[in-house]
């Protein structure tokens, strides 16, 4: 079948110029044909001159730069080898010419209009919280309070949340629970002003389609891919961090793109601005969440690749190299950090009052909050005092204890790390049996560096124990577990205390101070340390902190160290307020540290079902929908859903892209032309982006042990649809693919999604009236409960 | 670029960058119509011969030495030596692992006349009380042990290495403490390693015919290749790290053919391909399914696996209890148990509490509950749903809708939209007196759905949900125990996932039917299942239960650790002579691997690096020799390492095995690659069409020699320093065993 003559026919890359005449033909009525049409074409080079490419070809290149016009915003019109240089050809009626000369102006307008119309119409149609409104709404309330919390996510979407209430001259009182019906407070604006970020994906969907060099249609397409899908309109729509997370997102990808399309003019003010923009966006796309870090590291990816495609251009001169790699490390690393730290900064400059979050922060953090008792702490601390115990670790907890006992190992009570402040947090120093001395004999005696203490927990009367016998978690350490009383105990509760630091002006005498002195307790028996590891139990344990005795004597670890935070004692005096400041540096890293240990906490439990979470292999074809809240016949109900034929268009895309870069590098290898090594260029090259962030964006949430849902897959739909208008796009704009069958494939594009969005309208805006009656024909996956409440879960 | 920049050592006085071999006009100097055979000399074959026979004696030695000590059960023998037990009896067992090397120990214990009468039960369990010929047993392993090492020899020596280089390596192999302990007990890594070199042997044997394809010889070692590693596979799943190693070989070979400057027609290339696909696909397939058909065809008695297979697996097993069940007909008495938890479903004249602490309110209702122990309160009588046409008398099938009548307080299963006593997000399980009205029939209907066991229902056999008709939960529960309200007994509840599988429940008893009107109705006849159907059903399980091998081990250790040996494992210890087996590498060997890995990248990564600039630092051939050979062990070593980050399974230090050999061999490659000038070549055996190449002679300096026999000696010092540990003949003092803790976490017993 492949016979000599086949393999005469090939032409070898780089001699596109000599093409046999058939093609040329074939080329010259396509451009017969492009030249009607006038319509911005993809260009065939994606950067313009290249600098890594002999200096002959670039000359060409700027010959053709020159010939072509550079009219529009961000889009240089280049032509593919073989054309002559495409003409705008202007009509003669004086509106269509209009039309024609602002295209690229009115078009993003309309679209946005669009967008503004569809994500702000009936905003208000639901009075009630609306699922994570809940969370998100009330850390918004935090804000306009001032008091500290704890979230897992960072600060910034959730203080732009309480921006948006505080313009809405929302006092901060309402509770958010979920379900509950919204009191006299704007929430409409508020949610206006979340799904303003949603509306401005599509803009921005077009512009960094027109960056990717897409053709006119295909940057509309994609534009309204993002439009017309229900589960990003639905989303937007209320208050939420995922609008902004999803339009940050986009911005990064966009800034990105313009970026690259700079590369031929390296130091200029364009490239500068565009670079530093990029690195802006990524510090706000990771302040928003960490999800954000995924874009990140695309955006990390390509400039390894760019570095690395500098590096072996031998002309260019070493300096200019080492300049490319510290302008990159300026706005790429130093700027995003520099943007995420100071979101951290408002934060705790904003939240200056206690609140339900001060558990999570070291003690002197939480000291220096308005409202904090600890300054009432007595100073010195002494047998019988009451006291909770503070690990120093970053991102340590209280130490903790409850009814509950251990499933194996000893069997007896739990002792654990725990960041919520309750009455089991409490533990009273009392005497070891071996050296008894009347607790209430006169003055209080003071603890000191080397005294021996028993710590009973107050609640259940049990003492501090360690023994033999392996931890649960980390086998290798001894357990920790409360054991005996008053009465029965024995030597495995005697604890030696070591007195590290002082972190007041007070001297180092060896004398335990609440707050400010750091001290371990070692096991007298075993000799090991307390330790506290941030490393969760399973379930049974509530997923609170392990507490082992730690026998590798780490004497500087701080995850062995504690600090008294809480102090009782009537026959102290109560302490003068002496306040020590917490290290902003310290006080950021404790609270990223707290944030990862907490989303390491978020495991799907295996002995329960969670009806809201899906398997990422639910995602990508839609087998999965959402319920959004209470699916009462009286509510106006939200179904988390996406547009079908986006999301299935997206995923298909994704295939179809991989096959086809595999049949042109196979043929490639045997040297057959199907496209031009410009088109291949830019077919990769914008491609690999698309590819690149689904992938960055999908696989992770594959691999974590965290609970995931159905939202986790928005960033990465985005540069699924993208591709599936590039490479509708591509395949469209072949030589030999006529007008008439362009517009058709585009006419049936577009017309199946608005259709579809149409069709699943009352998911996005609200079912009123019982959901069966109306929603039977929208049930199109067996998996969806629009209208039944259970069913089975299906994988992909 | 200027030699100045470079940090990298010129390799020898060849211009920097030579142009292409066939290019290449020094070659016609020779007699250009010679054809090289063979770059050796014979005196070089008779060395090579001499060094490969000392080495294999070398390397039977250290696996035979004493290796009827200690004469008891050691470590993972328990498992091995039990499975060959169960081969010896024909009872069916299961194991995560495919079949083959079990039953190589099994035909090993055959031969040597075992009958499988021991069931290594214990660790420390006595060989000799029992009877067991262990040597023989052990000797299999020990003598594949041994022969790894000539393999790895010629692999190397086929590879184009020097003697010196090639004796290294399996110098490093024979002395590795890890590959001794684990090589000379019953366990299967040791088949699985020499499957594994077979594998690499051939390949290379195989690409180097490739100027010659679909020749004999060609065919010969390319079908070698597929057999040796459809051999590996079937020791242990880990072969398939082997398969991707040889596969990527094998794209990036078809990927060169493929180009156009190859000159082969599409219809050439494809024939290659096709041939491959014959060789290293098909071939495998059916050499690793007919282990499985070997494996079924001598397990044919019911044993201790046949719990983990499906009913319809167990039934071809003679004497299996499934065949005991019997029909369930409407209006029975029955017992319906758990499947997870073994609880009977069970109701007593006690209510919920109307309030339970936490505040919430419970409908008052009669308790359900899952109860350990036989009482009459367990028993059901079975109804149908259809209130006229009761169809007493006729068998329960699937998916028929039913009722179940609490015999004892003579009331009606009923679920409703009630929170359960511990779970708010499912549903109340409990009862409705047959006193009470019929208004509340309809959340008495359950759909009995049979997951496994034919389509009726039958006791023992079949596997059940009860789907609520009305709310649509499935009748569940789990080891959560209730309050002293609920006596300790286990919560059942309505569990909204349908899927889940701890939903299942069977009846195991009809209340009046007795054993001998079970011997009548059943006629216990053995059933017969496709083949491929078992297999599928064994490879599936065998999968998920790998998977979900998660329990902590005291010894497992994570991946990291291994290449720098952090952690042993302590195999077996004999508390008053105080000996012990503690698996542990070659610490000074290994170490010295992981620096020449560290090499590799190195130099590869300076080399892309300096090429990228337009500087090339190494001889064309010296090069090739770098990328082709060493790079292939290297990426033998990624494959048979990397994957293992991705397992969630608790892993060992002995899952590093595979990947330590290639690391050895990196290392005697490294080391010729830093001390040895050039390279031997060619190697490949020349074809109708390949030009006259230039002969290239490798020269090895005194100082290669100098370096190699101090690396041989740091080896076998730190080898015989810890053989005691490794062999367990002889036990070190309190003292010795502190001076053998190089790292505080190897964790000794009798340490102190």
């Amino acid at each position: 079948m492949y016979t000599s003559e086949n393999i005469k026919r090939r032409n070898p890359v780089g001699s596109s110029f000599s093409r046999d005449q058939g093609h040329q033909q074939q080329q010259d009525d396509h451009h017969y044909n492009s030249q009607n049409e006038n319509q911005n074409r993809a260009s065939a080079d994606p950067y313009g001159p290249n600098p890594l490419k002999p200096a002959f070809q670039q000359q060409q290149q700027h010959q053709q730069q020159h010939q072509s016009s550079v009219a529009a915003y961000g889009y240089r019109d280049h032509y593919q080898f073989g054309y002559a240089p495409p003409r705008k050809e202007y009509s003669a009626n004086k509106y269509i010419r209009f039309y024609q000369e602002n295209d690229y102006i009115l078009i993003p307008t309309l679209l946005t209009l669009v967008s503004f119309w569809t994500r702000f119409r009936d905003i208000k149609s639901s009075d009630y919280v609306v699922w994570d409104e809940a969370h998100f709404g009330k850390f918004g309330s935090f804000y306009i309070k001032g008091d500290f919390y704890f979230d897992v996510h960072p600060p910034l979407g959730k203080m732009l949340v309480g921006l948006s209430g505080a313009l809405a001259g929302y006092d901060g009182t309402f509770g958010f629970d979920s379900g509950a019906k919204y009191p006299d407070i704007n929430y409409g604006f508020m949610r206006i002003f979340n799904a303003f970020f949603g509306a401005i994906m599509v803009p921005l969907a077009y512009w960094t389609s027109q960056e990717l060099r897409m053709s006119q249609a295909a940057c509309i397409f994609a534009a309204v891919l993002v439009l017309f899908d229900n589960a990003y309109l639905t989303i937007s729509r209320f208050i939420l961090l995922d609008s902004m997370l999803l339009a940050a997102t986009c911005f990064v990808f966009f800034c990105l793109t313009r970026f690259r399309n700079e590369r031929h003019d390296p130091f200029s003010l364009d490239w500068w601005l565009w670079l530093a923009m990029t690195g802006v966006a990524i510090g706000l796309v990771s302040s928003i969440k960490w999800v954000g870090l995924f874009v990140t590291a695309l955006v990390g990816l390509n400039t390894i690749e760019e570095l690395w495609d500098l590096f072996g251009d031998l002309s260019l001169p070493k300096t200019t190299y080492v300049k490319h790699w510290v302008a990159r490390a300026a706005c790429l690393i130093a700027l995003p950090f520099s943007v995420y730290v100071a979101s951290f900064a408002l934060h705790f400059a904003i939240l200056r009052n206690s609140g339900p979050g001060d558990a999570q922060m070291s003690s002197l953090f939480q000291a220096g909050l308005n409202g904090n008792d600890f300054r009432n702490n007595p100073l010195y601390v002494a047998y019988g005092s009451k006291v909770t115990i503070k690990n120093t670790g970053y991102g340590g907890g209280l130490l903790h204890s409850h009814v509950q006992t251990f499933p194996e190992g000893s069997g007896q009570q739990q002792v654990t790390c725990y960041h919520h402040k309750d009455n089991n947090n409490n533990w009273v120093i009392k005497n070891v049996k071996s050296e008894e001395v009347p607790e209430d004999a006169g003055s209080p005696r003071i603890l000191r560096n080397g005294n021996l203490i028993r710590l009973g927990h107050e609640q259940t009367n049990r003492s501090l124990h360690s023994h033999r016998i392996k931890a649960p978690v980390t086998s290798a350490q001894w357990e920790v577990s409360g054991y005996g009383d008053d009465t029965t105990n024995d030597a495995n509760d005697e604890w030696v205390i070591e007195v590290v630091d002082e972190n007041s002006h007070h001297p180092k005498d060896g004398q335990l101070r609440s707050l400010s002195t750091t001290f371990r307790l070692r096991h007298r028996v075993l000799g090991c340390l307390l330790t506290a590891e941030n490393v969760n139990l399973p379930q049974w344990g509530f997923r609170q902190i392990e507490v082992t005795c730690d026998t590798r004597n780490r004497t500087n670890s701080p995850h062995s160290i504690w600090n008294i935070e809480q102090h009782w004692n009537d026959n102290l005096p109560a302490g003068e307020g002496n306040l020590y400041k917490s290290k902003f540096w310290k006080d950021f890293w404790h609270l990223n540290v707290a944030m990862m240990t907490s989303n390491n906490a978020l495991i799907p439990d295996p002995d329960k079902e969670d009806v809201l979470a899906s398997n990422p292999s639910q995602w990508p074809l839609l087998a999965v929908g959402l319920r959004m809240c209470g699916w009462g016949d009286d509510a106006v109900k939200f179904y988390l859903l996406g547009n079908p034929i986006v999301w299935w268009g997206g995923t298909l895309s994704l295939g179809v892209f991989a096959l086809t870069v595999c049949y042109y590098i196979v043929r490639r290898q045997r040297k057959f032309q199907d496209v031009t090594p410009m088109e291949w260029d830019q077919f990769l090259s914008a491609g690999k982006l698309l590819v690149g962030g689904w992938f960055l964006h999908y696989i992770p949430f594959c691999i974590m042990g965290r609970v995931t849902y159905l939202h986790h897959y928005f960033p990465a739909l985005y540069f699924s649809l993208l591709l599936f208008s590039f490479v509708i796009d591509h395949f469209v704009n072949r030589p030999g693919v006529s007008r008439k069958v362009r517009n058709v494939v585009w006419a049936v594009a577009f017309t199946a999604v608005t259709f579809t969005f149409l069709f699943f309208w009352d998911v996005s805006y609200g079912i009123r009236g019982p959901a069966a009656e109306t929603m039977t024909s929208r049930q199109w996956r067996g998996a969806w409960n629009i209208i039944d409440d259970h069913k089975p879960n299906t994988f992909i | 670029a200027t030699g100045s920049e470079s940090t990298l050592r010129q390799r020898s006085t060849v211009p920097k960058h030579t142009p292409p071999t066939d290019s290449n006009t020094a070659a016609t100097e020779d007699a250009p119509k010679k054809v090289i055979k063979s770059v050796f000399t014979s005196a070089e074959k008779t060395n090579s011969l001499i060094a490969l026979a000392g080495l294999t004696a070398l390397a039977i030695v250290s696996r035979f030495y004493k290796i009827n000590e200690p004469d008891e059960v050691v470590f993972d023998e328990v498992h091995f030596g039990k499975f060959a037990s169960y081969y010896l009896r024909g009872s069916y067992f299961f194991d995560v692992h495919p079949p083959l090397a079990k039953m190589m120990l099994a035909a090993m214990g055959y031969f040597i006349g075992y009958d499988g009468h021991f069931l290594f039960d214990n660790i420390g369990d006595k060989y000799n009380d029992n009877n067991v010929p262990y040597i023989g047993l052990r000797a299999l392993p020990a003598f594949l042990g041994a022969m790894t090492v000539p393999l790895v020899y010629m692999t190397m020596r086929e590879a184009g290495f020097p003697i010196l280089t090639c004796a290294l390596a399996a110098f490093f192999v024979i002395f590795d403490n890890m590959l001794v302990t684990q090589t000379r007990l019953i366990l299967l890594d040791s088949m699985l390693v020499f499957f594994m070199m077979c594998s690499i042997y051939s390949y290379v044997r195989f690409y180097k015919t490739r100027n010659n394809p679909f020749s004999l010889k060609w065919w010969s070692w390319m079908i070698a290749t597929g057999i040796s590693i459809a051999l590996t596979t079937s020791v242990k799943m880990v072969g398939l790290f082997t398969v991707a190693t040889i596969g990527v070989a094998v794209i990036w070979d078809l990927w060169e053919l493929l180009d156009i400057r190859r000159r082969l027609t599409m219809q050439q290339f494809m024939n290659h391909f096709y041939a491959r696909a014959i060789g290293l696909i098909l071939i495998p397939v059916v050499v690793y399914l007919f282990w499985f058909y070997v494996h079924f065809a001598i397990l044919i008695n019911s044993g201790p696996g046949d719990d983990f297979m499906s009913t319809e697996f167990q039934e071809t097993l003679k004497g299996n209890t499934m065949a005991d069940g019997i029909y369930v007909k409407y209006g029975d008495n029955i017992t319906i148990r758990h499947k997870d938890t073994s609880v009977y479903l069970h109701s007593h004249a006690h209510n919920y509490p109307l309030r339970y602490d936490d505040g919430r309110i419970s409908s008052a209702g009669q308790q359900v509950t899952g109860y350990s122990h036989e009482d009459p309160n367990n028993l059901w009588q079975i109804y149908s749903d259809n209130v006229e046409n009761t169809k007493i008398g006729n068998q329960v099938k699937d998916k028929d809708v039913i009722r179940l009548l609490h015999v004892a307080t003579s009331s009606w299963l009923l679920a409703h939209d009630v929170a359960s006593p511990t779970m708010t997000t499912n549903e109340e399980i409990t009862t409705y007196s047959t006193n009470e009205d019929g208004s509340r029939f309809n959340e008495t209907t359950f759909q009995i759905i049979l997951e496994s066991g034919g389509d009726k229902l039958r006791t023992m056999a079949s596997n059940f949900k009860l789907l609520h008709q009305s709310t649509k939960v499935a009748i569940w529960t789990h080891s959560q125990k209730l309050p002293d309200w609920g006596f300790e007994q286990q919560e059942v509840n309505g569990n909204k996932n349908l899927v889940q599988k701890s939903n299942l429940w069977l009846s195991d008893n009809i209340e009046g039917k007795n054993a001998s009107e079970i011997d009548q109705e059943s006629s216990k006849a053995v059933k017969t299942r496709s083949f491929i159907l078992k297999f599928l059903e064994l490879q599936g399980k065998m999968i998920s239960h790998n998977a979900g091998l998660t329990d902590s081990h005291p010894y497992q250790s994570s991946p990291i650790e291994w290449p720098f040996l952090v952690r042993g494992i302590s195999f077996w210890t004999e508390n008053e002579t105080r000996k012990q087996i503690y698996l542990i590498g070659n610490p000074l060997g290994m170490w010295i691997a992981v620096a020449s890995l560290a090499v590799i990248i190195g130099v590869s990564g300076a080399d892309l690096l300096s090429r990228r600039r337009g500087f090339y630092p190494l001889n064309q051939d010296v090069q090739k020799r770098f990328y082709y050979a060493t790079g292939f062990f290297f990426i033998g070593w990624i494959f048979h390492y990397i994957p293992f980050f991705l397992m969630g399974r608790a892993l060992f230090l002995h899952h590093y095995m595979p990947a330590l050999v290639f690391s050895y061999m990196v290392l005697a490659a490294v080391h010729g690659f830093i001390f040895i000038e050039g390279v031997d070549g060619p190697i490949s055996d020349p074809g109708p069409e390949t030009r006259p190449r230039q002969l290239q002679r490798a020269i090895v300096p005194v100082i290669a020699y100098a370096t190699g026999i101090i690396l041989m000696a740091i080896h076998l010092g730190s080898f015989l320093f810890f053989a005691p540990l490794s062999y367990g003949t002889s036990a070190p003092s309190v003292a010795g065993l502190a001076r053998r803790k190089f790292l505080p976490q190897w964790d000794y017993h009798f340490a102190k």
